[in-house]
């Protein structure tokens, strides 16, 4: 068991250069259009991680991640317009608001459980979005912000591209580590059974709300991201229905493995991209596909492919 | 099992396909990307923009194209989505090497296209956004609006209004920026106009509000002269429906901009309430020329219905690109721009040009009451006032003003 | 500030009143919404589909009959039976079979219910705004002490109560309501005693659909129907559920009338602002009660 676990781990890490490998001399073969999707996927992608730290890992219902992924985006934009302040401080400063707000909402939210959590989350976040899109003088209400100045080292397709990979590569290996830390096993441990974590000693609130603060920084990190790379910010960043689509990219990768998201985020991304500029019935494919999902591959696709990696055979019911 | 996985992997390998089916360029074509929203409700706006563009288009290509190449599209549904309307604008510029932009609804997809449009340089024509921001504050070489913005509106409305007997007015709107945009654009101008006109309350209630009942009430209580009403398409069609159901119109004199247009009346039918104020572009029965009703004629022909005011957007739009290239001499974007700037062709409402420093098209606007006339199944408008374009344009230094500012 | 002076007594009632009837509308599809997540757990963001899909079939009905009054009437009684038709095909097709897993599942399925529901509707109906007229007997208002009382809006009124108390009937009187709230309290004890609970389920959910469907036809003649409805809806009516107490149908009235009151008193008081005070009022009610107003069922 030992010597396969060794050896699966180096495959995986040989898998993980290649890919690497593969990244970084994209732009020297594909079109600029596909590297602008990647950039688009690699960003999405730390996003559904994040998010996932809190659902997958976390057992909590975050249902409006999406706040946070527009905060550190309205962060960003707002510092780079308005003041003259070194734009490298914005990528700071955006997610370091998305946290902020993540600890807000988490101190309210936490101490409900499951569903409560998550239509609590979603009615504070609607306020937030409320106020963003109203806000004219300040954050350009439901027009958005537009034209945002980025440094002109990462204001081009590929500049953007390979500031996106660095910083994503950067986020995931964090994101990996503190997953696999013993805080992120005390998370496991909380959301596989919370009386019996409390019981042992683990300070359940705190550790959730350290969570949904780490969550929210990252999801912060995704927005300051997504302006670099489409240089606009606007309020339908923050809706309800794109948190729902990541909670949806989160499960089509499988949601009890690391790089399932990223995977999810992949074929949202590019079936949106794609299938929804061509077509009308770009919800429709998505319905479908989350039907399909639900009925067949609860696990999701990555979670599907680990189990019949490792040959366990347990029912598709384990899912709790 | 296997059969979900077997499709989630066919959907996976069709994405592929489609990512590698490099689009057929045609070498003797000029491609016009499109970008617009074809589902939910704005779609009836866009097809009409639309059909008026294919009208138009084919009748350029019947007569020889343009520079002896074909005039040719592409659509992109942007969802009335910013970041799907930026998607498909970097996609059809990056993949489909399209040679210029048409599009959207959306002033916030227009806005942040127009910013991409500029990086790019690649000419962006808006054909149905109206935020004065386009063209004004964020205005650029490659880009244009070819309809009304909020200014223009303000400014026609006021003019119109200023020669009404109304003092104590109410403002009442959808909470966006188009409404507030608006109604700031009366307001202000008729101020101006008539510094004695009293603002005795406001209202605004969220986009997509399903029932008007409420604030209509409110209103009525409070017993002002007129109402200044600032929603933009989705709300103007249950506004004036909860006024009809209310008694509001029969009470209180309103305005509110696209109230006499097609495409707000069409859908109530003979619902609508009488006797609102509203302004429009065009109308398909006014002016009474002979190019109108040519025009109307082909477009009835080829649609089986009457063209609306997006309609005549599309129609212009095509000619002006193709008259644009003509007077360019080539297809070259930075070329096709400076050509486009100041650019005039002669229209179903008479010659339209493009304004010279901040490439707005110079509109006309018709100010007129809706009245059940017989032989339509739909309201029309009735007592129609023409206020011609050169007294509700931007003003050279309006713009320049703007631009500094921000 | 201008708004006081405008403030008057005819003006508040008439406000209240219309604020009232708002509420009833509200309080019929959430009250579907709570007994269908109280009774099945499940978090139906669907509820707003089945809402649209009622106004638009009490449009078709109603065109079917050249519009007139007769028509809408007709389209009135039956779009809620087709509604709940559909959701009941829906609930032994579909849902039946996802009965033991989470929550997060059940949502995200409903929420694809959701998403082909809007394009379902806009394959059949198309995408242009549709119109419907009320009835000629509830056109225009009332005029009483100077005050403005739309018809439509009373009737409204009037349809509350007998709805409220045909649920109570429903739940607190019957056979099958009394399985029903027992079934949300503890499934398994019901289905040892020999009872279906299966069809318990379904018919639970089908009386919740109904009243979605009946929610939408009612507002039909009052805006206009078009495929953002359920959009607008289903964010109101879980934040109604959520302050009223999960599950809970008084609760469901409870929060209909406070969302209902703030909203058009608020319209009143401070327009400029109006569209903030509902979501306050639930973030207020919230950080003091957190699980709801009144007892949630679990």
């Amino acid at each position: 068991m030992g010597l396969s676990r060794a050896s699966s781990k180096l495959v995986s890490l040989s898998f993980l250069f290649i890919g690497l490998l593969a990244l970084s001399v994209a732009p020297l073969f594909l079109p600029r259009f596909f590297i602008y999707l990647t950039a688009l996927v690699l960003l999405t992608g730390l996003l559904a991680t994040s998010l996932n730290l809190a659902l997958g890992f976390g057992g909590m219902y975050q249902f409006n991640h999406s706040v946070f992924y527009g905060l550190g985006a309205y962060g960003l934009s707002l510092m780079l317009i308005k003041t003259s302040l070194p734009p490298l401080l914005g990528y700071i400063v955006g997610p370091v608001i998305s946290a902020i707000m993540a600890l807000i909402m988490g101190i309210i939210c936490v101490r409900l459980s499951k569903l409560y959590f998550g239509m609590l989350q979603l009615s504070l976040g609607s306020l937030v979005w409320v106020v963003i899109y109203r806000w004219y003088s300040f954050t350009g209400g439901d027009d958005g912000l537009h034209g945002v100045p980025i440094p002109q080292l990462f204001s081009s397709v590929t500049g953007s591209y390979y500031f996106t990979l660095v910083v994503t590569f950067f986020c995931m290996v964090i994101l990996y580590f503190i997953v696999h830390s013993p805080f992120g096993r005390i998370l496991q441990a909380i959301r596989d059974n919370p009386e019996r974590s409390a019981s042992v000693g683990i300070r359940v609130r705190l550790q959730q709300l350290i969570a949904l603060v780490i969550a929210g920084f990252f999801a912060g990190v995704a927005g300051g991201l997504f302006v670099t790379v489409e240089g606009s910010a606007f309020p339908d960043l923050l809706s309800w229905t794109l948190s729902l689509e990541l909670i949806i990219m989160c499960l089509l990768g499988g949601w009890f493995t690391f790089f399932g998201p990223m995977l999810g985020a992949a074929i949202i991304v590019c079936l949106r991209a794609l299938v929804g500029g061509y077509t009308e019935f770009w919800t429709l494919a998505l319905a479908i596909i989350l039907m399909l999902l639900i009925y067949f591959l609860p696990e999701g696709a990555l979670g599907f492919f680990e189990r019949i990696w490792h040959g366990k055979a347990s029912a598709s019911g384990e899912v709790k | 099992m296997k059969r979900s996985l077997i499709s989630i992997f066919a959907l996976f390998i069709s994405a592929v396909i489609v990512v590698w089916s490099v689009p057929v360029q045609a070498a003797d074509e000029i491609k016009v990307g499109i970008i617009d929203t074809y589902s939910g409700p704005p779609s009836s706006y866009a097809l009409d923009v639309l059909d008026g563009f294919k009208l138009a288009m084919n009748k350029i290509n019947a007569s020889g194209g343009v520079l002896g190449k074909k005039l040719a599209y592409v659509t992109r549904d942007d969802k009335f989505k910013v970041d799907l309307g930026l998607t498909s604008a970097k996609e059809l510029i990056m993949r489909e090497n399209v040679n210029l932009l048409v599009g959207t609804i959306n002033s916030a997809v227009s806005l942040a296209v127009s910013d991409l449009a500029k990086k790019e340089k690649i000419p962006f024509i808006v054909t149905y956004g109206k935020s004065s921001n386009i063209t004004g504050a964020k205005g650029h070489k490659f880009v244009f609006n070819m309809n009304e913005n909020t200014e223009m509106i303000g400014k026609a409305a006021a003019i119109g209004l200023s020669k009404r007997p109304f003092v104590k007015y109410w403002i009442a709107g959808d909470d966006y920026e188009y409404g507030h945009a608006v109604a700031d654009g009366v307001w202000n101008h008729l101020k101006k106009i008539k510094p004695d006109v009293q603002l005795m309350g406001q209202s605004w209630w969220k986009v997509g509000e399903p029932d008007f009942t409420p604030y209509i009430t409110s209103i009525l209580s409070a017993k002002p002269d007129a109402v200044i009403v600032a929603t933009g398409g989705a709300g103007c069609i249950p506004f004036l429906k909860a006024a009809k159901n209310t008694g509001f119109n029969e009470k209180i004199p309103m305005f509110m901009h696209t109230a006499t247009e097609l495409s707000t009346l069409r859908p109530l039918g003979l619902d609508a309430p009488e006797g609102v104020i509203g302004t429009s572009n065009y109308y398909f029965y006014f002016p009474e020329t002979d190019a109108n009703k040519v025009f109307v004629e082909e477009f009835r022909k080829a649609y089986d219905r009457y063209p609306s005011f997006g309609s005549l957007i599309g129609w212009y739009t095509a000619n002006f690109i193709a008259k644009a290239y003509e007077k360019a001499g080539k297809v070259d974007a930075e070329k096709f721009a400076e050509a486009l700037t100041g650019l005039s062709i002669d229209t179903p409402i008479g010659p339209l040009t493009v304004g010279k420093f901040d490439n707005q098209l110079m509109l006309p606007m018709f100010m007129g009451v809706t009245k059940k006339v017989a032989g339509y199944d739909f309201l029309i408008a009735s007592e129609i006032m023409t206020i011609p374009a050169q007294e509700i344009v931007t003003t050279e230094e309006e713009v320049k003003k703007a631009r500094e500012q921000k | 500030m201008d708004w006081l002076s405008t403030l008057t007594a005819g003006g508040l009632v008439q406000q209240f009143i219309v604020g009232l009837s708002r509420s009833t509308i509200l309080f019929i599809v959430s009250s579907g919404l709570s007994l269908v997540l109280g009774v099945l757990r499940i978090p139906n963001v669907a509820h707003g589909s089945l809402y649209m899909l009622g106004a638009f079939l009490c449009f078709s009905i109603a065109s079917l009959f050249d519009n007139s009054s007769m028509g809408f009437w007709i389209g009135l009684a039956l779009a809620p039976f087709c509604v709940a038709f559909v959701s009941l095909v829906a609930e032994r097709t579909l849902f039946s079979r996802l009965y033991d897993r989470e929550h997060l599942m059940l949502l995200l399925f409903t929420f694809a219910l959701m998403l082909l529901c809007r394009d379902a509707v806009k394959i059949i109906w198309g995408s242009e705004y549709r119109s419907l007229a009320p009835p000629v007997a509830l056109q225009g208002s009332f005029s009483v002490f100077g005050m403005l009382l739309p018809k439509y809006n009373l009737f409204l009124l009037g349809l509350g109560p007998f709805v409220a108390v045909g649920l109570w009937f429903l739940t607190q009187k019957t056979k099958i309501g009394k399985i029903a709230r027992a079934a949300a309290v503890d499934r398994d004890m019901v289905g040892a005693v020999g009872i279906n609970v299966s069809w318990v389920f379904a018919f639970v959910f089908v009386i919740g659909c109904f009243l979605a469907g009946l929610g939408g036809a009612l507002v039909a003649p009052t805006q206009n129907i078009n495929q953002g409805m359920d959009h607008t809806l289903i964010m109101e009516a879980f934040l109604i559920v959520i302050i009223g107490g999960l599950g809970n149908v008084w609760g469901a009235l409870l929060g209909a009338l406070i969302f209902g009151l703030t909203d058009s008193m608020g319209i009143l008081v401070w327009p400029q602002f109006s569209i903030v005070f509902p979501y306050a009022v639930v973030v207020i009610v919230l950080i003091f009660r957190p699980t709801g107003l009144l007892k949630s069922t679990w």
